[in-house]
């Protein structure tokens, strides 16, 4: 496969994944995106294994893991200190033992509950990738990326 | 660390990007190591020293004066 071709791929796969995110909200079902999401990744893993016209050296893999290593760095304080939030939000109701065996059929409710809650963690997810994209853009400048030259 | 890549490249007539495919990396690879904002690994040094037919130390050198 192409460098190119991959690329279109990752595109239609990522315009799968909103399609699957928005049918997952609509039918209230989270396995959908869930699942989705995982066999998405999966099969981009898998695809970027038969480029073909890949040119990655050793200063392309230093640039990928110093942007991810900083963006994991940083992100996953942010990510720790909202599960300790989402952690009390759970404890602070019954924990119902014996639990049911199904959740009840108003499940989620339709009131408002943790809507606020969810679209935090939407932004944080987008500050991922974001702050993701902005330490590659750093670290490819400090090892030349765009440098030009005279030959 | 500094080099003296872009003097042999201009000995041994060659171009970054001809010097890149020989060595099987990218040409800004080379670009970066030559503006002295990529230490190359041992093995690349070697590989470009090699390639050049001389040693490592003739081509790469310890800049004390920047660290």
């Amino acid at each position: 496969m192409k460098q190119n071709t991959f690329y279109l791929m990752a595109g239609i796969v990522g315009l799968i994944e909103v399609g699957l995110f928005w049918f997952s909200v609509e039918l209230k079902n989270p396995l959908i995106i869930t699942a989705g999401f995982i066999m998405g990744v999966g099969l981009l893993y898998v695809a970027r294994m038969t480029i073909t016209d890949l040119r990655e050296d050793e200063r392309a893999v230093l640039i990928t893991q110093k942007a991810g290593s900083r963006t994991l760095e940083v992100f996953w304080v942010l990510f720790f200190a909202v599960s300790l939030g989402s952690a009390v939000i759970g404890f602070s109701t019954p924990l119902g033992i014996p639990r049911p065996r199904e959740l009840p059929h108003d499940f989620p409710r339709d009131e408002p509950h943790l809507g606020y809650f969810g679209i935090l963690q939407m932004i944080l997810l987008c500050c991922i990738a974001f702050l993701y994209i902005a330490f590659r853009v750093y670290y490819a400048r400090k090892y030349g990326e765009w440098d030009t030259d005279e030959e | 660390m500094k080099n003296k890549i872009k003097v042999f490249r201009a000995m041994h007539d060659l171009t970054q990007e001809a010097l890149a495919q020989e060595l099987r990396v990218t040409r800004q690879t080379i670009l970066a190591i030559e503006k002295g904002k990529y230490d190359p690994s041992l093995e690349l040094a070697f590989k470009i020293a090699r390639f050049f037919g001389v040693s490592v130390e003739e081509v790469f050198f310890y800049d004390e004066l920047r660290h």
